[in-house]
């Protein structure tokens, strides 16, 4: 049996600045907030998606297949078909925050996230589960208390969703030992947030793979 | 690269969504287990190159997962990481309740609706992308 890999939450700070560091290098948007003593904090993520999850695009851009006429000509467009856009957008629009917390329980990191809508609805679990990926929905349907769970924020004190932490080692260990044996420096939050991310509809962009890699000067 | 003959493994259309575009390059397996009966017969020979439609991915396994008789695949550029894990679950029989996490890079899981085509551009190198994957019971 392998040793599981635990992280301390000073390890867990410096991976998070580090992570960070690379996240304003791409203008990815993920900031470190301190609590209000600083002694502890979390990285905090903001997005925006329309819900039948098409790409988030400019509201009132033409997108039934009219010509797109430049900013000067748009007062030309028929009003109503603007507002229509806008409004039919403007109900769709989900925003969704993702934070990263260290948890001393179990010596892992955390993702806690919730949704809403832009007038303050706030999505349910239900809307939550049918939102993972196809990936992982027939393990979430199995056990979804055990995958995702609603608590309080433990720095914010309101209720978010919790991706669970308890099986963090098992998923992480093999990768860093694997690691290790050929002397790679792997960034502990990439990897973990890579692999829980996508359950909840966090993508890391590419880049971010090679982002540690990149610092170091061996090539194999 | 010295070019090797290959032996094309055509999957049948019933088996998962996941298993098509994938072929069998292996040179060293003359008897390989897909999840199916399969015929397998020799292919004509494509030269690699960029220009190729599907790329060459090799497969390692990481802590105790099991290993893959087959591990170099010829894989659809447009093929995701999704129809990837679909395929190796089923080859290699696990249970639905055991996750299958794809890594590049040894340390990075690209998101589920990656194509591998992009994968290779990125990160692969000497004509091939070095794919690592790891079983785990991931959740509950």
């Amino acid at each position: 049996m392998e040793e599981d890999e635990f992280i301390g939450e000073k390890t867990f700070q410096r991976y998070c600045a580090e992570f960070i560091k690379h996240s304003q290098q791409i203008g990815d948007s993920w900031e470190w907030r301190p609590s209000k003593d600083c002694s502890d904090g979390y990285m905090c993520k903001i997005h925006f998606q329309i819900k039948n999850g098409s790409v988030m695009s400019h509201l009132g851009a033409s997108t039934h297949g009219q010509t797109c006429l430049p900013m000067e000509e748009a007062f030309e467009l028929p009003l109503d078909d603007c507002e229509v856009i806008e409004t039919a957008a403007a109900s769709e629009v989900i925003k969704y925050e993702y934070h990263v917390l260290y948890s001393c329980s179990h010596q892992v990191p955390v993702l806690y996230f919730r949704a809403s809508f832009l007038d303050g609805r706030p999505l349910t679990l239900k809307d939550i589960w049918e939102g993972v990926h196809e990936c992982y929905k027939m393990r979430l349907l199995q056990g979804p208390w055990d995958t995702i769970t609603q608590q309080e924020h433990p720095i914010l004190g309101q209720p978010f969703f919790v991706l669970h932490p308890c099986k963090t080692n098992e998923f992480m260990t093999p990768v860093l030992k694997n690691s290790q044996k050929i002397n790679k420096n792997v960034n502990y939050i990439t990897s973990w947030l890579s692999i829980v991310g996508p359950v909840v509809g966090l993508n890391l962009p590419l880049s971010y793979a090679k982002a540690t890699s990149q610092d170091e000067r061996n090539v194999h | 690269m010295a070019e090797e003959p290959q032996s094309v493994l055509q999957l049948p259309p019933s088996s998962a969504a996941g298993g098509e575009g994938l072929t069998d390059v292996s040179p060293e397996t003359t008897t390989p287990e897909p999840p199916s009966s399969a015929a397998v017969s020799p292919g004509t020979e494509e030269p690699a190159g960029d220009t190729k439609k599907k790329i060459d991915i090799l497969l390692k396994a990481v802590g105790d997962t099991p290993i893959m008789k087959t591990k170099k695949w010829a894989v659809e550029r447009t093929r995701t990481i999704q129809g990837l894990i679909d395929f190796i679950k089923k080859f290699l029989k696990l249970v639905a309740s055991e996750q299958l996490f794809i890594y590049v890079n040894q340390s990075f899981a690209p998101s589920p609706d990656q194509e591998v085509g992009t994968l290779y551009e990125c990160f692969g190198s000497d004509g091939k992308l070095v794919l690592h994957y790891c079983k785990s019971q991931a959740w509950g």
